[in-house]
């Protein structure tokens, strides 16, 4: 087991030095945030005393070597724009976009998994169909348009809920809801798919011989055992909501790690880009090792593969 | 009778004192609230932050040297009352207003101003003009406490605009004391300037909240507390100044019609911007047998653009026709309605002519004219400008091979030998600001970095006669005749069809008039951070409809 741990933290490492390289050269190949800094008008002057004063004026090998080691001493510079440790900025940011992922989880499995039971229960009816419209329109809608939607209906035209930004409770429902409702869509497939393949069970033939209520074969014994792959699910859809909380962020002006990618990548903020998305792959790989690791105790033949 | 008499009598001089006298603390309620696109570095410190984020944010707190002239644009009276040049043109004397102070309640002198300008141009300055300054500015001298000057080592004719908040945040006045006492970071945390508005709180990517001071020569604040809401996406914005989370909010042109469907005001600021096309390196060898070499069919390809349709379709109407180029109303020494008539008669729709002269050029048929879109940041309309121009072009023959460019892409292209852009065409923006001669250095001049009429190794008559008429306007002391230099460089310029105004724009603000009353903007100033101390409340101005 401990080999195996090791096995996988030196493959995050390997990762995480990949990403970090890409991520460096391709955010220079899309400018250069004096361009953004500057009035057009700039003279060359001002602009090359600018560009000297960020430590953008050195060859960019040069700069990625500087980059390389700082960052091997977890120094992962100062952001630009914001003239504060990019790290800092980070860690600012990340616990407003926590705060939503729980409540997206749990939206996602309230209605998902009753509608995958329901799903695979009906197999082929009418309810079948409808669960799988629900699963169709919740992974095709875009969380742009749906937010945008969801603004207009219940703070423009009714009013019971505000436009967006933190706030108090009534601030949530909106960005949960446009982040819940991709994995609704996710947690109801599974459930569906994991239900029918239990369904077909030996135990559950025997229960059901057994003269137990259908409800209680189907939400009892058939539940409980298509729910181990649904909650394993959860570090793809927690990484999924980390790093697609972007669009629901920055519909909603909702200051979480999402919008601090947006804003990196607009304003050219290189260190800060190469920052939160190095952060991001720690966190993301963090917790798909722990889930691995998970796997592999419950499943021995995975370590052993 | 007589006590109900006294009684209407006393309630009359009351309302009418109340209607005359200054505004105090007492009659400050309420909280304005401004939803905007971006809140930039969104740091409180003036010489960490480019001019947007200056102009609508730190100029709620801080004052600039040089201010606004509030009626016409321009440059007016800020911490400086007056200024004057000296007869050699290398001397500025600024004269500041007495009485003002820091919100500490430290006095603003002239001390200040010193340690302001030198600390815009020092270490760790990530200010705009910052080299410039350095190397204009010789040096500055604290004559009394209320007159400074500053000593050029060239004649700067613009210094005072370029020290006003209508062109650039070099001007911010800061406390010396304060900083010097408490240091830089602790400054950034709790900032302190003079402005009408003190610093509150500032949540980053969130808000920043100010609260209003008791009395200012800017205007007293109706309000009592002023939060800057950051709220990146358009329709989220309107959304809030519709449900009246917010008051105002910064809109682009394609929001205005359903801003304004849903009740709510559309404010235009005018004259913040003209967007315009240029031609790179027409004067270039390896350009000399394309059709864009040739000013009579840049002049044809403008005579082709329905400049009335772009502003109705493009900009649902909140836009004029241009001035020529880099020029507004409000430009300093220049004959305005002497360009506004020739802009009209210049920049009219004519195709006929435009096709009548490509043919006397030798091209009947039309050409291939390579273009590339491309917007500045905040000014997302300018693609559809572009896109809208190049299909009038089409409708004369030429056949437009349109690339888009982001911003970001684009701009480097701009720089070094051009080579990307050579022989093209291309969407470019120019701010609105009062002094024309520094934009026009920038854009034609054989050593700027767009040197769109030539370059060092080829400067053709054109050419050549700007850099003898920019000379000339910068030594030059004289009003009129810094008038007719200005003039002049604007007409041959304007006569080398290099660079086309399209439209003049205007900046945009949804507004909620149940939560803010009827105030004007400032012509020319996109941003409101000077003008939010004169917003009053819904019931002291309603707009009327």
């Amino acid at each position: 087991m401990k080999r195996y741990i090791a096995r996988r933290l030196m493959q995050g490492v390997i990762l995480l030095f990949m990403v970090a390289t890409i991520v460096f050269f391709l955010g220079r190949l899309t400018g250069n945030p004096v361009d953004l800094m500057l009035p057009e008008d700039a003279t060359a002057e001002d602009r090359a005393a600018l560009t000297q004063t960020l430590g953008l004026d050195g060859p960019v090998l040069d700069q990625y070597a500087i980059f390389v080691g700082k960052a091997m001493h977890g120094d992962l510079g100062m952001s630009i724009r914001m003239k504060q440790p990019a790290a800092e900025a980070f860690f600012d940011r990340l616990p407003n976009t926590l705060v939503l992922i729980p409540w997206a989880i749990l939206l996602g499995m309230m209605l998902g998994i009753p509608l995958g039971v329901v799903a695979a229960v009906n197999r082929g009816g009418m309810l079948d169909r409808a669960a799988g419209t629900v699963a169709v329109l919740g992974v095709a809608m875009p969380s742009f348009w749906l937010g945008v939607l969801l603004i207009f209906v219940f703070s423009v035209e009714l009013g019971w809920l505000p436009s967006g930004r933190m706030g108090g409770p009534s601030h949530y429902v909106l960005p949960v809801i446009t982040l819940g409702t991709f994995l609704v869509a996710g947690f109801m497939r599974i459930t569906r798919s994991a239900m029918l393949e239990v369904m077909e069970s030996e135990f559950v033939k025997l229960a059901r011989i057994k003269g137990l209520s259908e409800a209680t074969v189907i939400w009892k014994h058939c539940l409980r055992n298509a729910l181990i792959p649904v909650l394993t699910l959860w570090g793809v859809f927690v990484g999924n909501l980390i790093t697609g909380a972007i669009v629901t962020e920055t519909v909603f002006a909702w200051p979480g790690i999402g919008r601090l990618t947006y804003e990196a990548v607009i304003y050219r903020d290189f260190p800060l880009l190469q920052a939160v998305i190095i952060l991001k792959s720690i966190l993301i790989l963090s917790i798909n090792l722990g889930v691995d690791i998970l796997y592999a105790y419950v499943d021995p033949r995975i370590r052993l593969a | 009778m007589l006590r109900h008499l006294v009684r209407n009598a006393t309630l009359a001089v009351a309302l009418a004192i109340a209607a005359t006298a200054p505004l105090h603390a007492q009659d400050q309620k309420g909280t304005l609230v401004f939803a905007v696109e971006t809140l930039s570095a969104q740091t409180l410190d003036p010489i960490l932050e480019g001019r947007p984020g200056n102009a609508v944010y730190q100029a709620v707190m801080y004052d600039s040297l040089v201010g606004f002239n509030l009626e016409k644009g321009g440059v007016g009276p800020g911490v400086a009352e007056r200024w004057e040049l000296s007869p050699d043109g290398l001397t500025w004397t600024f004269y500041l207003r007495p009485g003002q102070t820091f919100h500490n309640g430290d006095k603003l002198t002239a001390h200040d101003v010193k340690f302001s300008l030198e600390r815009q141009m020092g270490p760790g300055s990530l200010a705009a003009a910052a080299a410039t300054m350095k190397r204009t500015i010789k040096s500055i001298e604290v004559v009394d406490e209320l007159t400074v000057k500053v000593n050029t080592t060239s004649p700067q004719i613009g210094l005072p605009a370029s020290l006003s908040r209508a062109v650039a945040p070099e001007g911010a006045i800061m406390p010396k004391n304060y900083i010097e006492k408490v240091g830089e970071e602790e400054f950034r945390k709790k900032p302190i300037g003079s402005g009408p508005w003190k610093f509150v709180r500032n949540v980053p990517g969130d808000r920043i909240e100010f609260t209003a001071v008791a009395k200012h020569w800017r205007g007293t604040p109706h309000f009592k507390d002023l939060h800057m809401l950051l709220v990146p996406e358009e329709s989220t914005r309107v959304a809030m100044v519709r449900t009246g989370e917010a008051a105002i909010a910064s809109i682009g042109p394609e929001a205005m019609l359903g801003a304004s469907r849903a009740g709510l005001e559309v404010l235009s600021v005018p004259g913040t911007m003209q967007a315009i096309f240029q031609f790179w390196g027409t004067y270039k060898p390896e350009v000399k047998d394309s059709p864009i070499a040739k000013a009579r069919v840049r002049q044809a390809l403008s005579l082709a653009i329905d400049r009335k349709q772009v502003i109705e379709h493009v900009m649902n109407g909140k836009a004029r026709m241009p001035y020529p180029f880099s020029t507004f109303g409000y430009t300093d020494y220049f004959s305005a309605d002497r360009w506004e008539k020739w802009a009209a008669e210049a920049y009219r729709y004519d195709p006929v002519l435009a096709k009548k002269i490509l043919a006397e050029e030798g091209y009947p048929n039309g050409f291939e004219l390579k273009f590339a879109n491309t917007a500045l940041p905040g000014t997302q309309f300018m693609v559809d400008i572009g896109t809208a121009i190049a299909d009038m072009w089409t409708k004369v023959g030429v056949k437009v091979t349109l690339k888009h460019y982001e911003w970001g892409s684009f701009a480097p292209m701009e720089r070094g030998d051009q080579a990307p852009l050579i022989g093209w065409a291309s969407m470019y923006r120019t701010a609105g600001r009062p002094d024309a001669p520094w934009r026009y250095n920038g854009a034609f001049s054989p050593d700027s970095t767009q040197r769109l009429l030539g370059d060092k190794e080829n400067c053709p008559q054109d050419c050549q006669d700007f850099v003898k008429t920019y000379q000339a306007l910068g030594a030059e002391l004289d009003k009129d005749k810094r008038t007719a230099l200005t003039d002049r460089m604007v007409e041959i310029t304007a006569n080398s069809w290099t660079v086309i105004p399209i439209i003049e724009g205007m900046g945009y603000y949804a507004i909620n008039t149940k939560k803010v009353g009827q105030f004007n903007p400032i012509p020319g100033r996109h941003e409101l951070g000077d003008v939010f101390e004169r917003i009053p409340r819904p019931e002291q101005k309603p707009w009327k409809k």
